[in-house]
C-alpha cells in the first residue's frame, strides 16, 4: 500500500516536474510597464502611455504575430472590459515576425476617456501557435474630471435660440415698418 | 418674329405637336386658339427652347431655339399659364430680381411705375403672398413686361380678371403693341380676348394647325354664317324662307336661323324681309360670335373622327 | 453667366435669412444642438464625457442636420418651384441649366454656411477646454461641405428628374439615413463585414471617421487623405446626376 502510494507520488511529481518544464520553455516573454513621463495621478482627457517587450524565447521563427492591448475597468460593481474606440486608435500589432531571441518593442498610448479604475495588459498569439500569452497586468486610477462647463454651455444654448427668434421678430417688425411707412407715403402722394 | 412649319414634337413616346404652323410678323398681335391639350402650350416651350422638337422648323426672332434659346430666351417677356411667385417677396422686389435674370436692372421708379400700369400700385408694399388670383395674374404681366421684350408670349393672361382688369390688361397689350416693331402672342380661350386685342389667329387641335390667318380675312372666307336665336309671337311658316336663310332648330318660344354671309351682307336687312313673311319677331339674340363659329368649326374634328373610327 | 447664379444665389439665401420658413428651420436647428448641450450638462454620465467625445459626437449630429437640410432643400430645388409654379417663369428666363443648378447649389452652400456658424459656438461651448476643437472645425468644413453639398446634388437630380417634392425627399431621406446608420446604430454595426463593404463606399461614415479619427484620435491629415477622396468622388457622381437632370427638368 505503501509503496502504492510512493508510486503515485513519483508519477505526480513527475507530471508536474513535466508541466513547469514546459511552461518554462514557453517560446514568448512579455512585459508591460507604463511610461516614466505618465503622471502619477491622471485625470480624465490626460494621455498614458505603456511599453510592451515581446520576445521569442523558442528556438523556430515565430511568424504571424498578433499583439492587442485590453483594458478592463475593476471599479466595484462596475467590472467589465472596456470597448477601446474612443481611448485609443492603436489597439494592435498584427502580422509581425520574431525569429529566435528577437524582440518587438511597442507603445501603446492611450487617451483616458472616462474616471475609475482601470488595469491593462498585452496579449500575445501567433498564427501557429495554439496558446495565448499574457503580460503582467498594470493598474491605473483616472480621476474625473466634469469637462462640460454649465457656465459655458447654458449662455449658448439659450442665447442661440433667442438671437434666431429676435431675428424673425426683427424680420417681421421691418416688414411691417415698410408697410407702414408705404402706407403713409401713399396717403401723403395721394 | 416667329416661324414655326409643320413642327412635330413627341414627349416620352406619345406624339404631342403633329403639325403645328404658326407665323407671326412684327406688329402682329396673334391670338393662339385651341381646346385643353391641343398643343397650345407645348408649342410655346418649343419655341422657347424648353422642350426639343422631332421635326419641322422653329425660328424665333431669327434663331432656332434649339441652339439659341438664351439669346431668344433674352428678348422674350414670357406670362406663363401659371403665374407662381415667391410669396416672401413684395412684387418690387420680386420684378427688379426678376429683371436680373435678363441682365436687366429696373429702378425703383421703372418698377413703381409698372406696378401702376397693372393696377397693384396700391398693394406694392405687401409680400405677394397675400395677393388674390387676379392680383397675381396682373403682376404676372408685369413680369412678362418688366425685361422690355420684343415678343411677348402670354397663356391665359386675363384667366381669373374681373372685366375692369381684363380691360386694363387689354390697354398694356394694345400700348406694348402699339410700338409696331413688337410682337405678341396670345393663347387664350377668351375669344372676346382675341376679338378685342389680335389681328391674326392660329388655331390647332389635337397638336395641329386647323387655320392660320388674318382674322378680318378669316372671317370674310366664312361661309357658313351667323346663328341667331329668334323669338316669335306665332309659329313660323318654316317652308317659305328667304335665300340664304336655314332653319336649325326649335326650342320652346324660340326658333334657330342659320344665316349665310350672302345675299343679306348686313343681318339687318334680314328681318325685315321675314317680317314680311310673316315672321312675328319678339326677339332677336347672336347665338355666338363669327370668330366663335370659327372656332368650333375648326376643333374637335379629329376627336368627333376619332369617335367615328371607333 | 456669373450675374445669372448670384441673382440665384441671392434669392436662395434670402430665402434662408428672410422667409419664416428659413428662420424657422434654423430655429429648429439651434434648438437641437441646444437640447442636446443641455443634455449634456444636466446629465450626471454624459457630463463626464471627455470633451473631444461630445465634440465628435456634435459634429456628427452638424453634419447630420446638414445633409438633411440638403435634402429638403434639394428636393424643393425643381420640385417645389414646380409644384409652386414658379419653376416655369425661371425656365422661361435666359437661364441656362447650368446656371440654375450652380445658383442653387451655392444657395444650399450658403444654408450649409449659416448652420455651421450657428453650430460654432455650441461645439466651443463644449468642447473649448478640450482637445483639437479647431481640427474639429477645419474638418467639419472640409468634409462636410462635400458631404452635404452631394446629398444635395443628388435631391437637386431626383427633384428635376421626379418633379415631385415626396418622391425626392422620401428617397433621399431613405439614402441619408442608410448613410448615417453608423451614427445612429454606434459601433457595433461598423464591425460587421458588411459595416466595413459600408463604410468602404459611405461618404457620411467616411466623414464621421475621419471625425473620429482626427478629433479623438489626433491623427494627422495624411491619414484622411483616402476618406477625402471618398468624400470627393462622391460629390462629383451627384453633381453628374445633377446636372444630367437639371438640363431636362419636369416642368409640365
Amino acid at each position: 500500500m505503501k509503496i502504492r502510494k510512493y508510486l503515485l507520488t513519483a508519477i505526480v511529481s513527475t507530471l508536474l516536474f513535466t508541466a513547469v518544464s514546459v511552461s518554462a520553455q514557453a517560446p514568448v516573454s512579455l512585459d508591460l510597464q507604463p511610461d516614466g513621463k505618465n503622471p502619477a495621478s491622471p485625470v480624465m482627457g490626460d494621455h498614458l502611455q505603456f511599453w510592451s517587450t515581446i520576445t521569442n524565447t523558442g528556438t523556430s521563427p515565430i511568424e504571424g504575430l498578433v499583439a492587442w492591448i485590453s483594458l478592463v475597468e475593476i471599479d466595484p460593481g462596475n467590472e467589465q472590459p472596456v470597448d477601446l474606440e474612443d481611448w485609443s486608435a492603436h489597439k494592435a500589432v498584427t502580422g509581425a515576425s520574431l525569429g529566435p531571441g528577437q524582440s518587438l518593442r511597442t507603445d501603446w498610448p492611450m487617451r483616458l476617456i472616462k474616471g475609475g479604475d482601470y488595469r491593462v495588459v498585452v496579449s500575445v498569439t501567433d498564427r501557429n501557435g495554439r496558446q495565448v500569452y499574457t503580460s503582467p497586468t498594470v493598474q491605473f486610477h483616472i480621476r474625473q474630471k466634469p469637462v462640460l462647463q454649465a457656465g459655458r454651455v447654458l449662455p449658448v444654448a439659450a442665447g442661440i435660440p433667442l438671437l434666431i427668434v429676435g431675428l424673425m421678430v426683427f424680420n417681421k417688425a421691418k416688414q411691417r415698418h415698410k408697410r407702414v411707412f408705404s402706407t403713409h407715403g401713399q396717403v401723403r402722394e395721394g | 418674329m416667329i416661324d414655326i412649319e409643320n413642327l412635330r414634337l413627341s414627349i416620352e413616346g406619345k406624339e404631342i405637336l403633329k403639325g403645328i404652323d404658326l407665323h407671326l410678323v412684327p406688329g402682329d398681335t396673334y391670338g393662339l386658339l385651341g381646346p385643353n391639350g391641343a398643343g397650345k402650350s407645348t408649342t410655346i416651350f418649343a419655341l422657347l427652347g424648353l422642350s426639343a422638337y422631332g421635326s419641322g422648323r422653329i425660328s424665333v426672332l431669327g434663331g432656332d431655339p434649339a441652339q439659341h434659346a438664351l439669346s431668344i430666351r433674352r428678348s422674350v417677356g414670357v406670362m406663363p399659364e401659371k403665374a407662381g411667385f415667391y410669396d416672401w417677396m413684395t412684387a418690387p422686389d420680386y420684378l427688379k430680381w426678376y429683371g436680373r435674370l435678363y441682365d436687366f436692372s429696373p429702378t425703383d421708379e421703372d418698377v413703381a411705375k409698372m406696378l401702376e400700369k397693372v393696377g397693384l400700385g396700391a398693394v406694392a408694399h405687401r409680400p405677394i403672398g397675400t395677393y388674390s388670383r387676379g392680383m397675381k395674374q396682373r403682376l404676372a404681366v408685369a413680369r412678362a413686361l418688366t425685361p422690355r421684350p420684343k415678343l411677348l408670349i402670354l397663356d391665359e393672361p386675363t384667366n381669373g380678371l374681373d372685366p375692369k382688369g381684363r380691360r386694363e390688361i387689354h390697354d398694356l397689350l394694345v400700348e406694348f403693341a402699339a410700338d409696331g416693331n413688337a410682337g405678341v402672342l396670345l393663347c387664350t380661350h377668351l375669344l372676346d380676348d382675341v376679338d378685342r386685342l389680335c389681328n391674326r389667329i392660329g388655331i390647332i387641335d389635337n397638336g395641329r394647325t386647323q387655320l392660320e390667318g388674318s382674322i378680318t380675312d378669316l372671317l370674310a372666307e366664312q361661309v357658313s354664317g351667323q346663328r341667331y336665336r329668334l323669338r316669335l309671337e306665332t309659329a313660323p311658316d318654316t317652308t317659305n324662307l328667304p335665300a340664304g336663310v336655314v332653319m336649325a332648330g326649335h326650342e320652346g318660344g324660340w326658333w334657330r336661323v342659320q344665316v349665310q354671309a350672302t345675299p343679306f351682307g348686313e343681318p339687318s336687312a334680314l328681318w325685315p324681309e321675314l317680317w314680311r313673311r310673316g315672321w312675328k319677331i319678339l326677339e332677336i339674340r347672336s347665338e355666338a360670335s363669327n370668330l366663335e363659329e370659327l372656332y368650333m368649326s375648326h376643333t374637335g374634328q379629329d376627336e368627333a373622327h376619332n369617335r367615328e373610327a371607333a | 453667366m456669373m450675374n445669372t447664379i448670384w441673382t440665384i444665389v441671392h434669392k436662395e439665401s434670402a430665402q434662408m435669412l428672410r422667409s419664416q420658413r428659413g428662420l424657422l428651420w434654423l430655429l429648429a436647428f439651434s434648438g437641437l444642438l441646444s437640447a442636446f448641450s443641455l443634455l449634456l450638462v444636466s446629465n450626471t454620465e454624459l457630463s463626464l464625457l471627455d470633451n473631444a467625445q461630445v465634440v465628435y459626437m456634435m459634429a456628427g449630429t452638424v453634419l447630420a442636420a446638414g445633409a438633411l437640410l440638403s435634402a429638403i432643400l434639394g428636393s424643393d430645388a425643381y420640385a417645389g418651384e414646380k409644384e409652386r409654379g414658379t419653376l416655369v417663369p425661371l425656365l422661361c428666363a435666359p437661364v441656362a441649366p447650368s446656371a440654375l443648378l450652380a445658383g442653387k447649389a451655392m444657395g444650399l452652400l450658403a444654408a450649409w454656411g449659416v448652420m455651421f456658424a450657428v453650430a460654432t459656438p455650441y461645439l466651443w461651448a463644449v468642447g473649448a477646454s478640450g482637445q483639437n476643437l479647431g481640427a474639429a472645425l477645419f474638418y467639419l468644413a472640409l468634409f462636410g461641405t462635400p458631404v452635404v453639398l452631394g446629398f444635395g446634388y443628388l435631391a437637386m437630380a431626383l427633384s428635376a428628374r421626379t418633379g415631385s417634392v415626396l418622391a425626392s425627399l422620401l428617397s433621399t431621406v431613405t439614402l441619408l439615413m442608410l448613410a448615417a446608420s453608423p451614427l445612429i446604430i454606434g459601433p457595433g454595426l461598423r464591425g460587421t463585414a458588411i459595416g466595413r463593404a459600408l463604410d468602404a463606399v459611405n461618404p457620411f461614415a467616411g466623414a464621421l471617421n475621419t471625425f473620429d479619427s482626427v478629433i479623438i484620435d489626433s491623427d494627422p491629415f495624411s491619414a484622411q487623405t483616402a476618406r477625402l477622396l471618398l468624400v470627393i468622388v462622391w460629390l462629383g457622381l451627384c453633381l453628374i446626376a445633377a446636372r444630367r437632370s437639371a438640363a431636362r427638368p419636369d416642368f409640365q
